[in-house]
């Protein structure tokens, strides 16, 4: 008995398994073209790509679109639904039967939180198709073979490539290969409250020139810093905080010194201007110009609110602070806290490059590029994705292609303040009637991006805007990037605590550069990594 | 007879063996593994393979030997673990025999009050100590001292290193912790017979005397239950400790224990180095481990141990 039983479970589970390999065989399909090669025209390649996946049965594309950054800055993602419908577009004009559909937007306002989530999520396959972020991240997202090599599709598309700001695609590249496009950039001036300057006697015509030649360095910073305070303002100056936000790191270029060895490809810690550098912001802390605990401040309780309520004579920011300041509530002098009028920011504020350290030396401005890159298993949610790898790929890099576009680019620019990072968009940014339109939101849009970013707009596109973004635009000749270095945020972390504790007063300057030097030799990973070069000036006066 | 036993023996305590083997020892075995490993930022596929031997081990005790840094994590994990440790279990004691001896209502509206920061989420727990414990005049605490003119300016609690960001991290774990050696002390004194209490009050026995000669010395397996637990609990905690941190509102250097170095080195927002946060995590296991041996041995654990009056058989 227990025989036949055997028997006839043996039959019922090979029948089965005949009957799945019939059924499977009806359900192959035969995969036709796979691949296509990008020409540079880019109608008659999305054409194509839409073309092959039609003949494959594909008719429906899925992406998700990852961003993160201030508030104002939801482009990043928006950008692509926009590149989404252009090509759904052309598509439909051309009689190709297939669909982009963006499953996804994920925004969130820490960079650093959305870079986090991207590392531990890709090796899942779980992260966004499209994550723009700061290209700081890039080299370690490369190496790990984490986004797309894209130099060779970019080869085809070289009149594109070559309207971005030549800096700007160097940031985007690892080990020569270009990895992503860049999305935006920005200036980081120094603020200088006109209010407080008046009452103090500090004149500010030509203060732009001056330090533009190097004439008006940190010494006379510290000068009109002290000459506010003992006017009875609160503080002289007052910077941002933090290590990801490598604001003050510009001290080490206005004094000269340098962060990467392009030769060796180390990170450098230049003893000297990094000494200098905390050397001034002791003095500053120590004479009580800028708060011992600024590294510990709130953003929006006292960093903000202490720059717009004019308690202050200088600050260091971002360009993207202008807009900020008019659609948060961070102006609470008169009881109620409210975002300031457009008038009231041109009114209060002058700005100028990052001065010079001291004289002979230049000015500089800092940027952080953020950089549109495709994750390197993009599509990988569309059917045939093995086989069809490479249609996706291309698909994906002629979104970001089209998300680049000037107005998109110009759009972004203007409602957040940052730096459009194509000659073409900075052109639109200068058109008053595109600025009108923008306003009023008569441009082609998809109705899905206009509804997100018709209160952005209803604030922030004025023409004052569009005029500070015109007048810092030439910073960017000036500009310095952070080395994009895998060891880079290890390095820029010490730093931090190294200016926390020298601005508490728990070290002085140059315990300050022992504490950096010890604590990279303390990790030889970090060590291997990182030259240390100069010594400690010896006479070196400040002011 | 012999097999049958075997069986019964499987059957009961397979669910619990599956639980260890699956949640506690594969992850063990798994994080000795990836301290032998070069892996970081959780690239499995290119570093699982790549075994380094003593690599990790070696930078990390570079590192101690180097980094002002290290020491201060094992100082301030000591101090945090430590004090941290009393507060929880002499604390969830106290509040435990204080409910004891008043009507049930009041003691349940007590018990309650101090669930709630263990009820509450963590980030809006952390947020009502950051505001409350902030170095400016924005925060709670500086503004009534200064409003009753205690203060003539703010200070900068958790930024006085050492004492003053240790006390935060203390407070604000202790006040989490102190429950659950509340609730079990409390199932404990519930269990208590009833006519030994009320024959010591017959005898005029006060609530002090009752507490330490009847009911400390009948708790004595709960309290070594909840001190074990608590110890183990305190050297791997680190969320609150992460937040705390992360928002500036204490010192980095003494608001970090070696539980919330393992997690920044491994998830942190650089480099992700998930082999040397492995090797630090089987050091704090073997930390974990010893200490739990020792507190055990201490409080003669084995002599708790009595074979069954029944027989199962």
């Amino acid at each position: 008995m227990k025989g036949k039983v055997g028997i006839l479970l043996a039959m019922v589970v090979l029948f089965g398994v005949i009957a799945s390999g019939c059924i499977g065989s009806q359900e192959t399909s035969e995969t036709k073209t796979t691949s296509v090669e990008l020409t540079g025209d880019f109608v008659k390649d999305v054409v194509a790509i839409g073309k092959a996946l039609e003949s494959n049965g594909v008719s429906e594309v899925k992406f998700s679109a990852w961003g993160s950054g201030d508030p104002n800055s939801v482009m990043r993602v928006y950008g692509i639904v926009e590149a989404a419908r252009r090509i759904n577009k052309v598509w439909e004009e051309n009689g190709v039967n297939v669909r982009i559909t963006i499953t996804d937007t994920h925004y969130v306002a820490s960079f650093q939180d959305a870079y986090q989530e991207y590392l531990s999520k890709q090796p899942l396959g779980q992260a966004g198709d499209f994550f723009v972020n700061s290209y700081a991240f890039l080299p370690t997202l490369a190496d790990e073979g984490y986004i797309l090599d894209i130099t060779e599709y970019a080869n085809a598309y070289k009149n594109v490539i070559e309207d971005f700001y030549p800096s700007l695609i160097e940031a985007s590249k690892f080990n020569g290969k270009l990895y992503g496009l860049p999305q935006d950039t920005e200036a980081r001036p120094l603020y200088i409250r006109k209010d407080v300057a008046a009452k103090i006697g500090f004149n500010l015509e030509g203060i732009e020139e001056n330090v533009k030649s190097g004439e008006f360095t940190w010494s006379d910073v510290y000068y009109w810093a002290k000459k506010a305070k003992e006017s009875g303002v609160e503080w002289g100056l007052i910077h941002r905080k933090g290590s990801a936000h490598p604001d003050l790191i510009q001290f080490i270029f206005a004094f000269g010194g340098k962060l990467y060895n392009e030769d060796s490809g180390k990170l450098v810690v230049d003893v000297p201007a990094v000494y200098k550098w905390l050397y001034v912001e002791w003095k500053f802390a120590q004479d009580g110009l800028l708060p011992k605990d600024i590294m510990s401040w709130d953003w929006a309780k006292q960093i903000h609110p202490a720059i717009v309520e004019g308690r202050t004579l200088f600050d260091i920011g971002g360009t993207w602070y202008w807009t900020e300041w008019q659609t948060k509530e961070y102006y609470g002098k008169e009881g109620t806290p409210r975002p300031l009028k457009p008038e009231e920011v041109q009114a209060w504020f002058a700005y100028t490059l990052f001065p010079a350290g001291e004289k002979g030396l230049k000015p500089v401005t800092l940027s952080q590029p953020f950089v549109w890159m495709i994750n390197s298993k993009a599509g990988q949610q569309n059917p045939k994705y093995d086989e069809l790898k490479d249609l996706y790929h291309k698909l994906a890099f002629l979104m970001i292609i089209k998300a680049s576009d000037p107005d998109i680019n110009a759009i972004h620019s203007v409602i957040s303040a940052h730096l459009p990072v194509r000659k073409e968009a900075a052109k639109l940014i200068s058109d008053e009637k595109w600025l009108n339109d923008l306003k009023n939101l008569n441009l082609d849009l998809d109705p899905q991006v206009k509804d997100n970013i018709k209160d952005i707009v209803a604030t922030t596109v004025h023409p004052i805007n569009a005029k500070f973004l015109a007048d810092v635009s030439y910073m960017l000749e000036y500009t310095k990037l952070a080395p994009a270095h895998p060891k880079s945020p290890a390095l820029a972390d010490i730093f931090k605590e190294a200016v926390d504790k020298v601005l508490r007063g728990e070290m002085t300057p140059e315990e300050g550069v022992n504490y950096i030097i010890q604590k990279i030799n303390a990790d030889p990973e970090l060590a291997q990594n990182v030259e240390v070069v100069g010594e400690i000036p010896k006479d070196w006066k400040f002011p | 007879m012999k097999g049958e036993k075997l069986r019964n023996l499987s059957f009961f305590l397979s669910p619990m063996i599956i639980m260890v083997g699956l949640f506690y020892l594969i992850p063990l075995i798994f994080t000795i593994y990836i301290s032998f490993t070069k892996m970081r930022n959780w690239n499995i596929e290119r570093y699982l393979t790549e075994v380094v031997g003593f690599y990790n081990y070696q930078r990390l005790f570079h590192m101690f030997q180097h980094d002002p840094l290290m020491r201060t994590v094992l100082l301030t994990t000591i101090v945090f673990v430590g004090i941290t440790l009393i507060i929880n279990v002499f604390g969830g004691l106290l509040l435990a025999l204080g409910t004891f001896f008043i009507n049930e209502s009041s003691a349940s509206a007590i018990r309650l009050l101090w669930l709630l920061p263990r009820m509450s989420p963590i980030a809006v727990y952390s947020l009502v100590w950051y505001y409350f414990f902030h170095g400016s005049n924005i925060g709670t605490l500086n503004s009534i001292l200064m409003k009753l003119g205690v203060l003539s300016q703010p200070v900068p609690w958790g930024q006085i290193v050492p004492w003053g960001a240790w006390s935060i991290i203390i407070f604000v774990n202790g006040l989490v912790g102190v429950s659950f050696g509340m609730i079990v002390f409390t199932s404990a004194l519930n269990q208590i017979p009833k006519e030994l209490v009320i024959a010591a009050r017959v005898d005029g026995a006060s609530a002090w005397q009752i507490s330490r000669k009847i009911l400390v010395p009948m708790m004595k397996w709960h309290f070594l239950y909840v001190l074990t637990w608590q110890f183990l609990s305190l050297l791997t905690t680190y969320p609150h400790l992460f937040l705390l941190v992360q928002w500036d509102l204490v010192s980095r250097d003494y608001g970090t224990t070696l539980a919330l170095y393992v997690y920044n080195t491994a998830f942190g927002r650089g480099e992700q180095d998930q082999g040397l946060a492995a090797a630090a995590a089987v050091l704090l296991s073997i930390i974990g481990i010893l200490g739990g041996f020792v507190t055990l041995k201490v409080l003669q654990f084995e002599k708790m141990i009595h074979e069954p009056r029944g027989d199962i058989e």
